[in-house]
């Protein structure tokens, strides 16, 4: 079974109830670890030690028919055929029991929860694109937690536009070999000194570094909890699917100062969330 | 170009069809057997097809002598599967065959006369070990290269001429390029128009499953319980996608890289090979590595794909060749894209073309392009 969008306490109920109807000795948690409070052992197997010979052959080993595999916030890369997927469809053939649980079916593209789909399915169709998958094969629970996100312009000085400017100009003239997506990362950074100029000290932003010294501004590796608003977006997209896996945040209030890069990175999270709809209209066919 | 359309027949049954119509046209009917999976497939439908008619059918099979020794298991195999029905062509004739590993050996000498203490395997009793056609009008694509491949294949189908020649070439689920060249120019045969087929002089090459894809193939091939090529097996357990799932020769541009996981599959072919033919450590180590064979990443001592390419053409071992490089990269576009391209080919030493370049504009310079529009 596919759980999507479940909260960690609405996880562990889920396991719990799994565990009892269907008898199981033993569970594996490969991924995130899930606090579970179970009558039979628990082991949590963190994602980069399920590639690891002294993690894989042990589990090979130990997984049984009477085992339940908790596959948990496994959706890492876009690559469907990584070796720690391959490492986690070695396990899942050891037995029938599983529940996979992720809190946004995509990491980028509606393609993505193929993986997802291959985790509940043995892997038969692994080799399918998704649009020829037989998704009426696997059950899905979802909830929805499609992002909003709200614009909160920001003021910015001519002399921040004429530096952008200049920056883009030599970002673009001098960009050689190098990565190309470097020029729009890069000439985000910008805007920041707008958007500092504009944060409230008692409330919760989340941001790519903490280069403007502000107290209310976390990173993305370091939100939790509260709601954030977001003073920067990070470039890939999973960076920002953890985020929202930790906060829950439905709504978000994102600062867009008046440059084209913040105009063009807004525009491409709300595209992104329209994608994970899309995926959810995909999956319910 | 003719458009694909449900006709409510399966694949199956339309090749059964071909099948019966190309017996019917023709009374010599040949089948190329590779030891792959689409030829097995195509062998057996003719062989059933000669049964019911109390026919035989020729079974082709050109020995490149560098291959998988389950291929040449399969070959011989699909000779024994119908006895009586099946007459076997095991062409073990001299050759050259394109080596993709080494710059210096660019070419392997299959069956070369007086050296038989180097050939991968012995030559079989029961094959055929001189050319069966008239040497003397004998005819060679390219005399610089020397009589190659598809010049024994020629030269045999001309030596059969009148004869059917069946090949298990498939165009669906290959790229649409590949159905392009084989529905494009439909034949003349039997009295109907044939859009599975091509011709050359007096000689038909027919393709009765071309409109097959991969899982058609593996369906029948466990529906009819045929016996398979062991390579198969081992790709699918090493997690290869469906369509890298092939075996074909061991040393030409597009296939090397099998090379890479031969001393795994295959240890004693690996081991006969090495004492072959030049190159294949190399490709073993780096047949997939970035910087190497695979030309996907720029080594660091370059500041561009096109400084590296002219330092390759600068260096090249085989002197011979640069002139040909030369003369073809002079029409390409000039870009980066195109340079690693190019480069890949010097690495090759592809002065056939068989690895096409791509001469369009730099994807990453429209990308740089789209950035410096919208930001």
């Amino acid at each position: 079974m596919i759980c999507l969008g479940l909260t960690d306490a609405d996880k562990a109920t889920r396991v719990r109830d799994y565990a009892v109807e269907h008898h199981i000795a033993r569970v594996f948690v490969l991924g995130q670890p899930l606090a579970l409070d179970l009558t039979v052992p628990v082991e949590c197997v963190a994602w980069p030690d399920l590639i690891k010979y002294r993690f894989y052959y042990r589990l090979l080993q130990e997984v049984d028919g009477r085992t339940l595999l908790v596959v948990n916030e496994c959706l890492r890369t876009q690559k469907r055929y990584d070796l720690t997927y391959n490492c986690i469809r070695a396990f899942l053939n050891q037995t029938s029991h599983q529940l996979v649980f992720q809190y946004l079916p995509l990491i980028d593209t509606a393609e993505d929860f193929a993986i997802l789909f291959d985790f509940d399915s043995r892997s038969r169709w692994r080799r399918e694109p998704l649009e020829r998958l037989p998704l009426g094969e696997v059950m899905v629970e979802r909830v929805d937690v499609a992002p909003n996100f709200v614009t909160v312009d920001v003021p910015t000085p001519e002399a921040a536009k004429a530096s952008y400017a200049k920056c883009k100009r030599e970002l673009i003239n001098g960009i050689g070999l190098r990565d190309p997506h470097t020029i729009p990362r890069n000439l985000y950074l910008m805007g920041g000194v707008a958007k500092a100029a504009c944060v409230d000290p008692a409330g919760h932003y989340v941001g790519r570094n903490r280069r403007m010294g502000l107290s209310s501004l976390c990173t993305f590796r370091e939100s939790c909890g509260n709601s954030h608003v977001v003073f920067e977006f990070p470039h890939d997209f999973i960076v920002f699917s953890d985020h929202l896996a930790r906060t829950r945040q439905r709504s978000i209030d994102v600062l867009v100062a008046d440059l084209n890069v913040d105009r063009w990175y807004f525009h491409r999270f709300t595209d992104w969330s329209n994608r994970i709809r899309d995926a959810y209209a995909t999956i319910q066919r | 170009m003719p458009t694909q359309r449900f006709s409510g027949k399966t694949v199956l049954e339309s090749a059964r069809e071909r099948m019966a119509f190309v017996f019917d046209a023709c009374p010599e009917v040949i089948v190329s057997i590779s030891g792959g999976k689409d030829s097995t497939v195509l062998a057996h439908i003719a062989l059933t097809e000669a049964r019911s008619r109390e026919r035989r059918v020729g079974l082709f099979f050109l020995d490149e002598e560098v291959m998988y020794q389950s291929s040449v298991d399969q070959a011989e195999c699909l000779m024994k599967l119908f006895p009586g029905v099946g007459k076997p062509m095991w062409l073990q004739v001299p050759f050259k065959l394109t080596n993709a590993t080494s710059v210096t050996e660019g070419q392997l000498d299959c069956w070369e006369p007086g050296k038989h203490q180097v050939w991968m395997r012995p030559k079989r009793s029961d094959a055929v070990k001189a050319k069966p056609w008239d040497v003397n009008t004998e005819t060679t694509r390219n005399r610089a290269k020397g009589f190659g491949f598809y010049d024994a294949i020629e030269n045999l189908q001309r030596h059969h001429a009148g004869a059917a020649f069946l090949v298990g070439l498939r165009a669906a689920g290959e790229s649409p390029n590949r159905w392009r060249a084989v529905t494009k120019y439909p034949i003349e045969f039997g009295g109907r128009r044939v859009y599975w087929g091509t011709r050359r002089e007096s000689v038909a090459t027919l393709y009765p499953i071309y409109d097959w894809n991969t899982h058609d193939v593996w369906r029948y091939i466990w529906d009819a319980k045929l016996p398979y090529s062991k390579v198969y097996d081992w790709q699918f357990r090493k997690g290869y996608p469906i369509s890298a799932m092939r075996v074909s020769s061991l040393i030409h541009e597009r296939a090397f890289k099998s090379i890479c996981d031969l001393p795994e599959f295959e240890p004693k072919t690996y081991d006969r090979l090495l004492k072959r033919i030049k190159g294949i450590a190399l490709a073993q180590e780096a047949g997939r590595s970035a910087k190497l064979f695979a030309c996907r990443k720029l080594p660091k001592n370059f500041s561009s794909w096109i400084t590296y390419r002219e330092w390759l053409l600068r260096t090249h071992a085989d002197r011979e060749r640069v002139p040909i490089f030369e003369k073809r990269f002079a029409r390409h576009l000039v870009n980066e894209f195109v340079a690693r391209q190019q480069c890949r080919q010097l690495i090759l030493n592809d002065y056939e073309n068989n690895l096409t370049v791509d001469s369009s504009p730099d994807p990453r310079e429209a990308l740089i392009r789209y950035y410096d529009e919208v930001l």
